[in-house]
């Protein structure tokens, strides 16, 4: 398996995977033109002829047969073609010293404080192949990605992770508050969002702060709570360093993760070695292994040994990343310290 | 007869009854002795003050039944609205939403806290026994205190605006509360409004809602609640209603209740009674029901009179009627059908 740049002669398959993927990642467009645009847009991002804040790199996870299995993406910046909005979830207090009564009442603050970093996201993998280490390539290759070409993004990466919904894909939180605001049900406004309307949608949305005590409780309990589906994507990231600091959707309340890019294992721990070919014996642990290129990227997973600054994979290792004996990669153990000493 | 005159300190005991009695949301009318001999205090001096422009001054006026000195009921006029201290009230606005890509334009209205009334002249404590709810009597309490503000246009501003009570269920509980007063106060609504009669209302500034509430955000029974009038209040309501009153888009921030506000000029009792001189006559053949107030300070009764009256003559008054507004032939009084 390995992560590479997708290019438009991808179309096929992206498709036939979007397919696969409704309704769960409206992300992925099952619309031939605007599947076909994103690709052209995307392989101008690798070429490095895209602006960081137009920036979309869309990766996939293609197994040796060359078959696409999964997707996942980053963007350069958000927030600096459009407002990008969030809710804080952050706190007033009312207080009367005569009377003895404080109110300690959790407010959401709508706010464009994500504006200008990068964000993580459409990530899918073919439920055939949730095994193994492939979500964690499929994840992790992003961010070894942003290790080697940390200029190309923000101080900090996201993720919006999709918030609690019922079995109709009906959001409580939005029940409560934005549909007050927008006259229409939830997967209609998800889909706008998805379309790229995410900002007009916002735009109707109050600027004061919301007191969260005036939302129904079942919106209350939803607040910075992910949809149980996305905890394992969830997981890969907090175990990477990512944490949740108050930031929700605006329209799920979905939980926004962050990390800034020195926090994050993979970026921090990666490091430049030098490649070499031999037999790492069978106890070896696997690493996440990055080419160090931008257009011709490739990222792989493999058992490898570390001999003082090379690093020794087996010869389709190398094949893989399509590099010779003496090449330099980005490595980096693809499971933290604490992961490993649990699995042991 | 009943007559209308300012509050005096011996009325203390009776109004202690009263205040026992009053609705929940009555807030001006504490059930609390020293607070009311203080309330009764302030509206002395506020009818001995030489006043040229409205200020604090509190005029608290009580009906009183002339046979058995009997006080059946009381009613007040607070000069200027938030003249010591902010009045708050919650304004019902639209926000408007709108988006011009997704061509989404929609009003959602939205309840914010503001003192937008401070400055008007406010009617209120507004109460009288149950069985003289909806009689002559109770128009006679109300409608007395806008006789008085036309006697004395100088003490008081512009336009008048009283809040009526808003609803609340058999047990005291109020669903506009629930939904929003008790998140900020973490108080029973009678609490609260007992408080707001007691003690000084800075606890209202210092732990009402800043942001605005959206009403579609609201449970049903809440939004509902606004502008809904407490069945013990619709008296009130209507009175001033007929007399021109009209209610805008200001609540009560605690139980939903409606403001009224009229203009001076806009008000029947204000702006078409007439001022004459009086006639003593005993034997009159009466025609209507009146109002009838002098045009006194300190000295101000009002009456409810059946009089043989014509506009633009003296008033003719029998002696029961003269003794009850402390007047005599050649005084002026105010007239205006009931």
């Amino acid at each position: 398996m390995i992560v590479r740049p997708a290019r438009i002669t991808d179309l096929a398959a992206l498709l036939t995977l979007a397919r696969q993927a409704v309704p769960v990642l409206a992300a992925l467009p099952a619309d031939e033109e605007r599947l076909a645009h994103r690709l052209r847009w995307t392989q101008r991002a690798f070429a490095g002829q895209i602006e960081r804040a137009d920036a979309d790199y869309l990766f996939v996870l293609e197994d040796d047969d060359q078959q696409v299995v999964g997707i996942s993406a980053l963007t350069g910046a958000i927030g600096l073609r459009e407002p990008w909005y969030n809710y804080r979830v952050g706190m007033t207090v009312r207080s009367s010293p005569d009377l003895g009564i404080q109110r300690q009442i959790p407010t959401l603050f709508l706010n464009n404080e994500m504006t200008g970093q990068s964000e993580v996201r459409s990530l899918f993998l073919r439920p055939d192949q949730r095994r193994g280490s492939n979500g964690r390539l499929l994840s992790l290759g992003r961010l070894l990605f942003v290790a080697e070409f940390a200029e190309l993004f923000g101080e900090k990466l996201i993720a919006e992770l999709r918030g609690r919904a019922d079995e109709q894909g009906c959001s409580p939180f939005w029940d409560s508050l934005g549909r007050h605001f927008f006259k229409m049900d939830f997967n209609h406004a998800h889909q706008l969002s998805r379309l790229g309307s995410k900002a007009s949608i916002a735009e109707l949305m109050p600027r004061q702060p919301l007191y969260t005590c005036l939302l129904t409780e079942q919106a209350q309990a939803v607040i910075g709570k992910a949809h149980p589906n996305t905890e394992p994507a969830m997981k890969i990231l907090t175990d990477e360093g990512f944490t949740h600091e108050g930031y929700v959707d605006i329209f799920d309340a979905g939980p926004v993760i962050e990390a800034p890019l020195a926090r994050i294992r993979s970026v921090r721990d990666s490091q430049a070695l030098v490649l070499a070919i031999g037999t790492p014996d069978d106890h070896a642990p696997v690493w996440l292994i990055h080419n160090r290129r931008l257009e011709n990227c490739r990222i792989t997973t493999a058992p490898a040994k570390r001999v003082g600054n090379s690093l020794m994979v087996d010869r389709l290792t190398a094949k893989r990343l399509q590099l010779q004996p003496g090449d330099s990669v980005r490595a980096v153990p693809l499971l933290c310290h604490q992961a490993r000493a649990v699995a042991a | 007869m009943l007559v209308i005159r300012p509050v005096e300190l011996t009325d203390l005991p009776q109004l202690q009854r009263l205040a026992h009695d009053s609705l929940i949301g009555v807030t001006s009318l504490p059930d609390n002795a020293e607070r009311l001999h203080e309330r009764i205090v302030d509206s002395c001096n506020s009818f001995d003050q030489d006043v040229r422009s409205p200020g604090g001054q509190n005029y608290f006026f009580v009906l009183q039944d002339l046979t058995n000195q009997h006080l059946a009921g009381c009613s007040e006029i607070l000069a200027t609205a938030g003249f010591d201290e902010p009045f708050h009230s919650l304004r019902n606005r639209h926000f408007t939403s709108a988006s011009r890509e997704l061509n989404i334009e929609h009003g959602v209205p939205a309840l914010s806290l503001c003192h937008d009334l401070n400055g008007h002249t406010l009617l209120r404590g507004f109460h009288i026994d149950a069985p003289l709810v909806r009689s002559p009597a109770s128009e006679l309490l109300s409608r007395a205190r806008l006789m008085f503000i036309a006697a004395h246009p100088q003490r008081f501003a512009q336009a008048v605006i009283t809040e009526i009570v808003g609803y609340s269920d058999a047990e005291g509980r109020s669903p506009f509360w629930d939904a929003v007063g008790k998140h900020f106060f973490d108080l029973p609504y009678a609490e609260a409004e007992r408080l707001c009669g007691l003690e000084s209302r800075t606890f209202l500034a210092e732990l009402m809602p800043q942001y605005p509430i959206y009403v579609p955000m609201l449970p049903q029974p809440a939004q509902d609640c606004i502008g809904r009038i407490h069945p013990d209040g619709q008296d009130a309501f209507d009175i001033l209603e007929r007399e021109g009153f009209e209610t805008n888009s200001y609540i009560d921030l605690f139980d939903g209740g409606p403001t009224l506000h009229a203009r001076l000029a806009d008000i029947r009792s204000i702006a078409q009674s007439k001022v004459n001189t009086v006639l003593r006559n005993d034997s009159i053949d009466a025609r209507g029901r009146y109002l009838v107030s002098n045009e006194s300070l300190k000295g101000f009764r009002a009456i409810v009179a059946e009089l043989d009256y014509h506009a633009g003559q003296p008033v003719s008054l029998d002696g029961e009627m003269c003794a009850a507004l402390k007047v005599t032939d050649g005084s002026l009084v105010r007239v205006i059908a009931l």
